[in-house]
């Protein structure tokens, strides 16, 4: 624009300077500040004002010719819109008006904010805007030609910067004298102003870069002001105006705004509620609420971003990953990793957060795998945390303990510095992967090994987290599946003291351990209690425990009764809640309705069985472990079936209780059935130790296996 | 989260003296009478009394009042079911006026860290009980027990915020998204059971979430307190990790403001470790999400809340939570990142120039 090449030459840097403003530029005449400074600092401003107009030629003919003589007519059209009023008296206005918003800015500069503010009340902006608004709507129709309208575009324009850039500087100044609710208003009242000058916008090329910075400056912090005035409600308004209306702000300055509403819709405790109906498109989304409308801006943000549209900005991705984490939406995070350009994260950071996201929504394969790449020893084997995800993960799966053993040293090791407190932190994992190592080791001798290092590694955890409930309910379990069940009752009871009674395995634990020391009576109390104190949708592994415990006091009849309502209760679980419960926590403690069935076919058949129908026992039995292969009570009771019904029915008996014995081997009954098949074929000293072993193991065989609690 | 709409939006409109109905100040006045007859000397001052709304008042303006309630609440027998002050919290909130419930809500903090952390030493604790069941069973009727869900949004659909790609979308249809449960559907309970425990009370804090905007600084001040205790950790040794699971430079330069800052904080350390479920922690985190970024800035609460950030991340180690080490970090990193000075660049600053021009 060639007006701006005449007077409003944009500002220039003057080199080697102390920092405060030197010079007035207005219509090709420059000045001084110090003249019009002392004035000012007299508290003159009448005089400060005369003499600016005087040293910079603000008058009349100098206004008009101020501007370019192209846009003469667009001078005169103003004067024409504000009929009523003689010519002279608007441009004087005008030139009042230029004068002040030099002063202002002059003031606001040098930090004389009252003094800024004393002058910027000079200025009347709905006068402004009386005069610098389109004519209603007969004379903005299309009659006069369309070079004319820009014109006047243009020139309107430029007057319109100067006041709307004055009243933001005056919201700008009230912000920094602590009065925000009234500069949040002068600044409202700035978009106001453009809103009702510009009716029917600018058209992009045209638009003057100095109005285009003071309206994406105001934009940009009326929210900022209404939110720090604690006029939520307005900052939520502003935030969907800046963002839903077309200021052809720039990306930028987008971007901002954009993430600084989703971190008040995530963190201002006030709910907004969906935008208004007015901004909504037909058929698109719609936000429900702020964790809705804030994960949405902070994706297309991240969008932006791959698009190359604006900068790399770490915290949007933290701000995702926190409001992601707390709807338990890992998912979406690690694919919203995954789509960030390389180069911003550093890639064994991505990995593992990458780990942390699977694991958070129980794909502990894939963490594991990804862990596997940043553990290697070419990028990070010594990363803490990587390494106590991994242990932690393998401790989960009696085939990966062994590799998580590895982990866990690793990670005791590495546990220095500022980390030593991660060191019972690891010894504990090692701890928990050598105890399932344990499970599947190939020999008694192995086994035991494990075990006792296993219990070695624990003991020491617990010397560095003496107060870590979850630490000693492991013990209690590694105790007592070694059979040290007076240990094991101790560390029972001090999770349930520990935890008050709040976690549900911990009252599971202590009645099996009860049951293991045959105190039937006591168990089947603190089962009880324990129901008490869980709400009835939990109560299912507590009854599956009640009716096993009812068998075992061989009240078959009172046990299929607990199954029964144990079955009910499922179903009606079922029923009642859908896939949406899925999300709850008590998913882990739930009991499934193949749970129950797997339960009730071995009871059926020991019925069947006791009522002489061997067939149709066998095929409950079958039926049974068709749901689940691993199941050691079937296996024995087909086992303990096939041994009577037919001599050439002992070896499958035989294999299939040798599996059951290498899934449990404590298991008493199958150690008491392969002791009558040895006995059946003749070899009474294979007979004689199974039977010494089942005895052994009768007195501490709880009704339920301790590896099913971890 | 909360469906509830009470009209506490505008924190300073109902500060500076709504009009509030003749049985609402009959109500306030019954409450305040009874509060002055727990208090010692059993008396409120006048200036309480006869402010317009002496509910408002009490949360807004008189420390020293909330400072001797807190102060009660923390003597050891507090909780037990005949307390006066347990009663008069129960009753205060069931009275139902709005004021008067979240001047029982400013104590939960205190209420919710000491219950937690004294179950394990077998004190009596059915006053307490008593209250957050009322909180409880508040969220409980104004949700109607329903369960809060977010469809998380996916950008192949176009919103009001941006446009598809896809020129032709799918119909907007709510099955694509992922639905996530943020609180899962609340059943009445009549009796704290202790597998309820944790899910009682992060109820209870979810309605405090709903109204921190409301909520007095010490109130908040309290809460991280407690958070410090229940994570059993100390936190100290965070400040210097390289967090590993982030890339920003988590280095923080200024080591001795830092322990200048623990110095004033760890007498404020309330509790004892307790487990921290997920229906628990999370509504912990959003609110110290609130205290640290929350739009009422503060310095002694932004301190206060990483302090207890801190905590909840070793704790959240200890763990190997994997939701709460992400959660608990982006929370430390975002702590860090609002202490660093390049990030609080003023871009609605106009540019200072030396020639200013029209």
């Amino acid at each position: 624009m060639a007006s701006e090449d005449g007077s409003a030459s944009q500002e220039v840097e003057n080199e080697g300077d102390n920092g405060g403003v030197r010079e007035l530029h207005a219509n090709g005449n420059t000045m001084k500040t110090a003249e019009v400074e002392a004035k000012l600092d007299e508290g003159n401003i009448q005089e400060a004002e005369s003499s600016l107009r005087e040293g910079l030629s603000l008058n009349y003919e100098d206004c008009l010719s101020g501007v370019d003589r192209s846009l003469e007519m667009g001078v005169v059209k103003i004067c024409k819109i504000a009929n009523g009023h003689a010519n002279g008296q608007i441009v004087c206005d005008d030139c009042t008006m230029e004068a002040r918003a030099l002063l202002g800015r002059l003031e606001y500069q040098r930090g004389n904010l009252e003094a800024a503010l004393r002058v910027f009340d000079g200025i009347d902006l709905q006068a402004a805007i009386l005069r610098l608004q389109p004519p209603s709507s007969e004379s903005t129709s299309s009659k006069k030609g369309r070079p004319r309208s820009d014109s006047v575009t243009s020139a309107s324009q430029h007057a319109a910067s100067l006041v709307l850039e004055a009243i933001y500087l005056k919201a700008k100044s009230l912000q920094k004298l602590g009065k925000l609710k009234d500069a949040a208003e002068e600044c409202k009242s700035v978009l106001d102003a453009v809103e009702k000058i510009f009716q029917q916008g600018i058209p992009d090329v045209q638009v003057d870069s100095r109005l285009q910075v003071t309206v994406s400056q105001a934009v940009e912090l009326l929210p900022e002001l209404w939110k720090k005035a604690g006029c939520y409600s307005e900052a939520i308004t502003a935030y969907r105006r800046a963002l839903l209306s077309q200021w052809n702000l720039s990306n930028e300055c987008c971007a901002r705004i954009q993430k600084e509403f989703a971190v008040f819709l995530l963190h201002g405790g006030v709910e907004a509620g969906p935008p208004s109906l007015a901004a909504q498109v037909d058929g698109s989304y719609v936000p429900k609420n702020n964790l809705e409308e804030a994960v949405l801006l902070l994706m297309i943000l991240i969008r932006k971003f791959n698009l190359g549209k604006i900068k790399w900005d770490p915290s949007v991705m933290e701000h995702l990953k926190f409001a992601l984490s707390l709807c338990g939406q890992t998912s979406v995070l690690s694919k919203q990793l995954e789509e960030i350009m390389p180069g911003v994260f550093h890639r064994i950071d991505r990995w593992n957060t990458l780990a942390l996201c699977c694991s958070g929504m129980g794909q502990n394969k894939a963490a594991l795998n990804v862990l596997r790449k940043s553990l290697h020893k070419h990028e990070r084997p010594d990363n803490i945390l990587a390494l106590l995800l991994a242990a932690k993960i393998c401790s989960e799966d009696s085939y990966l303990a062994e590799e998580g053993v590895g982990y866990a040293q690793r990670a005791i090791n590495n546990a220095t510095g500022n980390d030593e407190h991660l060191k019972g932190v690891g010894m504990r994992l090692l701890g928990l992967c050598l105890g399932k190592q344990a499970t599947v080791s190939s020999s008694d001798f192995e086994r035991s090994r494990l075990q006792s290092e296993a219990l070695k590694s624990l003991d020491g955890a617990i010397a560095c987290e003496q107060n870590n409930p979850d630490l000693i309910f492991e013990l209690g379990v590694l105790h007592a599946e070694q059979r040290n069940l007076n240990a094991a009752l101790r560390y029972a009871k001090r999770f349930i003291d520990a935890t008050g009674g709040s976690i549900l395995k911990g009252w599971r634990l202590l009645a099996l351990v009860l049951s293991a020391q045959q105190r039937f009576s006591e168990a089947e109390v603190v089962i009880d209690a324990a129901l008490d104190e869980t709400a009835k949708w939990e109560q299912g592994p507590l009854l599956r425990l009640k009716a096993k415990l009812k068998t075992f006091q061989s009240r078959p009849m009172d046990s299929i009764e607990t199954y029964r309502y144990l079955l009910a209760l499922v179903q009606a679980q079922k029923k009642t809640f859908g896939s949406v419960r899925s999300v709850s926590k008590a998913e882990d403690d739930r009991v499934g309705e193949y749970d129950v069935c797997e339960h009730i076919m071995p009871l059926k058949c020991v019925m069947h069985q006791g009522q002489g129908q061997v067939q149709e026992a066998i095929c409950d039995y079958v039926n049974a472990l068709l749901l689940d292969a691993t199941l050691v009570p079937c296996k024995i009771l087909i086992g303990s079936v096939l041994s009577r019904v037919d001599k050439n029915a002992l070896p499958i008996a035989r294999s299939i209780l040798s599996d059951a014995l290498r899934i449990e081997p404590t298991n008493r009954k199958a150690w008491y059935y392969l002791g009558i098949i040895h006995r059946h074929d003749g070899r009474m000293v294979d007979a004689a130790d199974c039977f010494q072993a089942a005895s052994m193991l009768e007195e501490s065989d709880p009704i339920e296996s301790f590896s099913s609690l971890l | 989260m909360s469906e509830d709409n009470s009209p506490v939006a505008s924190p300073t409109a109902r500060d500076d003296g709504e009009t509030i109905t003749a049985e609402s100040q009959a109500k306030i006045r019954t409450a305040m009478e009874s509060l002055s007859s727990i208090l010692t000397p059993p008396t409120l001052p006048p200036s309480l009394l006869s402010s317009p709304n002496p509910a408002a008042s009490l949360l807004h303006h008189h420390r020293d009042i909330s400072c001797q309630i807190s102060a009660l609440l923390r003597q050891p027998e507090s909780g037990a079911g005949d307390n006066n002050l347990c009663r008069w919290l129960y009753d205060t909130f069931q009275s139902s006026q709005p004021d008067l419930q979240l001047v029982v809500l400013r104590f939960l903090p205190t209420i919710a860290g000491l219950y937690l952390s004294r179950v394990a030493l077998r004190k009596p604790l059915a006053g307490f009980e008593a209250v957050l069941l009322a909180l409880y069973a508040h969220e409980t009727t104004s949700r109607s027990g329903q369960a809060v869900t977010v469809s998380v949004p996916d950008l192949s659909h176009p919103s009001v915020y941006h446009e598809a790609k896809d020129p032709n979308p799918t119909k907007n249809n709510a099955t694509d998204l992922n639905l996530a449960v943020i609180s899962p559907s609340l059943e009445p309970h009549g009796t704290v059971r202790s597998t309820r425990r944790a899910r009682i009370v992060g109820v209870a804090l979810e309605l405090y979430y709903s109204k921190i905007s409301v909520m007095p600084l010490e109130s908040k001040l309290e809460f991280c307190g407690f958070c410090r205790g229940w994570s059993g950790q100390h936190g100290d040794f965070i400040m210097y990790l390289q967090d590993s699971t982030t890339t920003a430079t988590n280095s923080i330069n200024n080591n001795e403001k830092q322990e200048d800052i623990n110095s004033n904080i760890n007498n404020d350390k309330e509790g004892s470790r307790i487990p921290l479920p997920w229906e628990l922690l999370q509504p912990v985190l959003r609110i110290l999400g609130n205290c640290l970024l929350g739009p009422k800035q503060d310095k002694q609460l932004f301190d206060a809340a990483s302090a207890a950030c801190r905590c909840l991340y070793a704790r959240s180690l200890h763990d190997m939570d994997p939701k709460a080490i992400l959660a608990t970090g982006s929370l430390l990193t975002l702590s860090k990142m609002a202490l660093d000075p390049k990030n609080r660049i003023d871009y609605t600053e106009i540019t200072m120039s030396n020639v200013i021009s029209i």
